[in-house]
């Protein structure tokens, strides 16, 4: 789910950075926290970062000892976008391995779908390798699917999620519908 | 994943910061996005230095998935659902799925109809319908 989400946080400009008109240095602030959170990428919290939408406020500077830097505490408003248990989301296919399909869905590379958890369908072999079912139905790469998140995971070091999905549940699985 | 209640936002059990965050339908992020986008390559020297990979990757999978694209068909989506005392949560998913028939909503937000807040099948099919109008006039 995408959420719009306030955040206080606090931007460093370094002394050399400084600049006596105000509003160079509101433009030196703003930079300074875009580029933070465009590294940040995501939190076990609040899920992935995609954009800062609005600057809500820019509290008063306080110069560090020994650095003289000064640190500046703001609030902003940003979008972030965080799976939940039990969600239903729409993927697209980008690998098919024996065992189960990855999907992509919104920022999270890994979503994946266990061939235990789509009991119906059957692994194809081939060039384009898929799974099929006894309708003819038909998951392979590029397909969207849909499905419902049965675990997540975060990964601290590479700062991402994991999901595991399942297609058990009514009205899951490839969606057919030309419109999208 | 601990904690004292396992997380299923099938019954909306997702943590009450997230239960009044306010959610946003596909369709808005991309609308959003696609803003933002247009800002950075006006202003930026070297747009691309400012995208991170998340913005981009979001932004494919947001435009690919908005059922409506139209700013005031997004707009009216919106409008619509908020009349029918849904949390930001269920209202983001229906407008995200756009089910087309009850039993298929109740399927994809289950917790409409066991939060005791008399959501009868009646007022969910006139949801539908409301939405599909949207969608067929935009």
């Amino acid at each position: 789910m995408f959420l719009k989400v306030q955040l206080p946080w606090n931007v460093i400009i370094a002394a050399e950075n400084l600049q006596p008109e105000g509003l160079m240095l509101q433009r030196e602030i703003i930079l300074r926290l875009l580029g933070d959170f465009a590294v940040k990428k995501a939190t076990k919290d609040l899920g992935y970062f995609l954009a800062v939408t609005t600057l809500e406020k820019i509290g008063e500077g306080k110069v560090r000892q020994h650095t003289g830097d000064v640190l500046f505490p703001v609030v902003f408003n940003a979008i972030t976008f965080k799976i939940f248990n039990g969600e239903i989301l729409e993927g697209v296919v980008h690998k098919i391995l024996k065992h189960g399909a990855f999907m992509r869905c919104g920022p999270i590379e890994n979503v994946y779908l266990s061939n235990l958890k789509m009991p119906d369908y059957r692994y194809v072999p081939g060039e384009n390798a898929c799974f099929m079912n006894d309708k003819m139905s038909k998951i392979g790469k590029d397909v969207t699917i849909r499905f419902v998140v049965i675990g997540t995971k975060w990964l601290e070091a590479e700062r991402e999620f994991q999901a595991l999905v399942s297609l058990e549940g009514d009205y899951l699985g490839p969606i057919t519908t030309p419109d999208i | 994943m601990s904690g004292e209640e396992e997380e299923n936002a099938a019954e909306l059990k997702i943590g009450d910061e997230f239960l009044k965050a306010k959610c946003l339908m596909n369709c808005e992020v991309a609308l959003i996005l696609d803003h933002k986008y247009e800002q950075l390559q006006q202003t930026s020297d070297d747009p691309t230095s400012q995208i991170s990979q998340v913005f981009e990757k979001s932004l494919q999978y947001v435009k690919r998935f908005s059922r409506y694209k139209n700013p005031d068909a997004v707009r009216q989506v919106r409008e619509i659902l908020t009349r029918y005392q849904l949390t930001e949560f269920e209202l983001c998913v229906l407008g995200n799925l756009c089910p087309e028939t009850v039993e298929e909503a109740i399927a994809m937000v289950p917790s409409i109809k066991t939060r005791g807040r008399a959501q009868d099948d009646e007022a969910i099919e006139k949801m539908l319908n409301d939405l599909s109008l949207i969608k067929k006039f935009e």
